[in-house]
């Protein structure tokens, strides 16, 4: 059933990592370079998988799901890969924030297509999940030539850089915060309607958005987000699935895995877009299932109380 | 400003929004339209915005003329007025 849920948040954006933590890796990146930083990244991954249970709990609802045959020690070791993939990604996007772009390699493919669906002029949405480095990712789409408009939210308190605020440079995307004014969906339908192009993450409910809607996932049901969907019913932009997932120690690679298109007027109702979030949600389970240690949700999606 | 207008506008909010158990003349002219007023939320501003354009012919651009113009029926009449006699 659709439903509009009351979600009390139970997932930060903060780093678990202390300031000085992110120093550390950061001055090792311009020092060792991403083998030093790895390295290091071993341990530390490891001292919190042994000693830190709250963090290894994180992973669980996740792991429990992904590998629902598991036992208690392939779930650590699974616990242990999916923490490491976080931990790479991180430092992939500051590698590429320190050392410049040219330190990664993404390749990106149906970049025609892509470019079609820009030149239809009803504008973009981007739907991506949490998935590989998605910021990192996100930056090679400037070949769409469209600005990028990303809806994003950043907790106070939050150390966690952005690849650009390495050098200090402005963001290339122009940010929409979801909790500002009607959670930036005016925003999000202007921008459309001038034909740019809007990155959302399908796959997490953001700021005052309550409109969800329960599709199963892995196994369970998990509430996503329809209002994306509304968005591209209104204004006609066609969604881009983008996935991406790291290949090789220094290369990435963005999939479009599904262009859907939601009909014009329909309506206001949860129902109206089960369809059409039952096939992002189908093309995540794929995703994930051919990555498992790409998908980085550190927090209970299958929980209804959250 | 037009009561007429206001009252248009009531209606087609109450219908192409689904409000039940509201009628037009339950609608203050300046209760808010979101949060604790009317009960809006950001999906219906999504469909607000394609309705001032389908019903009134004019469109909201951005947000600089959107977030006074959300505000109530009162500044939604304004708006829709100031576009069309501009």
């Amino acid at each position: 059933m659709a439903e509009q849920v009351s979600q009390p948040r139970n997932w930060s954006s903060r780093s678990i990592g202390a300031a000085w933590q992110h120093q550390f890796f950061y001055l090792l990146l311009r020092l060792g370079g991403r083998r030093a930083a790895y390295l290091f990244l071993y341990l530390v991954v490891g001292y919190y998988m042994v000693l830190r249970p709250d963090q290894r709990a994180k992973c669980a609802p996740y792991v429990r799901h992904r590998f629902p045959a598991a036992g208690a020690w392939m779930r650590f070791i699974h616990s242990y890969c999916m923490s490491l993939g976080l931990g790479r990604a991180l430092l992939d996007r500051a590698l590429v924030g320190i050392l410049g772009p040219e330190r990664l390699r993404i390749d990106v493919d149906q970049r025609e297509e892509l470019l079609g669906l820009v030149a239809e002029g009803r504008g973009l949405v981007l739907m991506t999940a949490h998935l590989g480095s998605w910021q990192a990712a996100l930056a090679r789409v400037d070949f769409l030539r469209r600005p990028v408009y990303m809806l994003m939210h950043r907790e106070a308190g939050d150390i966690d850089r952005h690849y650009y605020e390495h050098q200090g440079e402005e963001s290339p995307f122009r940010m929409i915060d979801p909790t500002g004014f009607l959670g930036g969906a005016v925003e999000m339908l202007t921008a459309l309607k001038q034909g740019d192009i809007v990155s959302v993450m399908g796959d997490r409910m953001l700021g005052a958005d309550r409109n969800s809607i329960a599709v199963e996932f892995l196994g369970g049901e998990v509430h996503f987000p329809y209002s994306a969907y509304k968005l591209a019913s209104a204004s006609g932009a066609p969604i881009a699935v983008l996935f991406n997932h790291k290949t090789g120690p220094d290369s990435y690679r963005i999939e479009l895995v599904r262009v859907i298109r939601v009909p014009r007027e329909k309506g206001r109702q949860g129902e109206e877009f089960r369809p059409y979030v039952a096939e992002f949600v189908r093309a995540l389970e794929e995703y994930v299932q051919a990555h498992p240690y790409q998908f980085f949700n550190f927090f209970d999606l299958w929980n209804k109380e959250g | 400003m037009s009561a007429e207008l206001k009252q248009k506008l009531k209606q087609v909010l109450i219908a192409e929004l689904n409000l039940e158990d509201i009628t037009p003349e339950e609608i203050a002219d300046d209760a808010p339209l979101f949060g604790d007023g009317l009960g809006l939320d950001s999906l219906d501003a999504v469909e607000l915005v394609v309705l001032i354009q389908k019903h009134f012919g004019v469109e909201i651009k951005d947000m600089e003329e959107g977030r006074p113009a959300l505000q109530s029926i009162n500044s939604l009449a304004a708006f829709i007025e100031a576009k069309h006699s501009q």
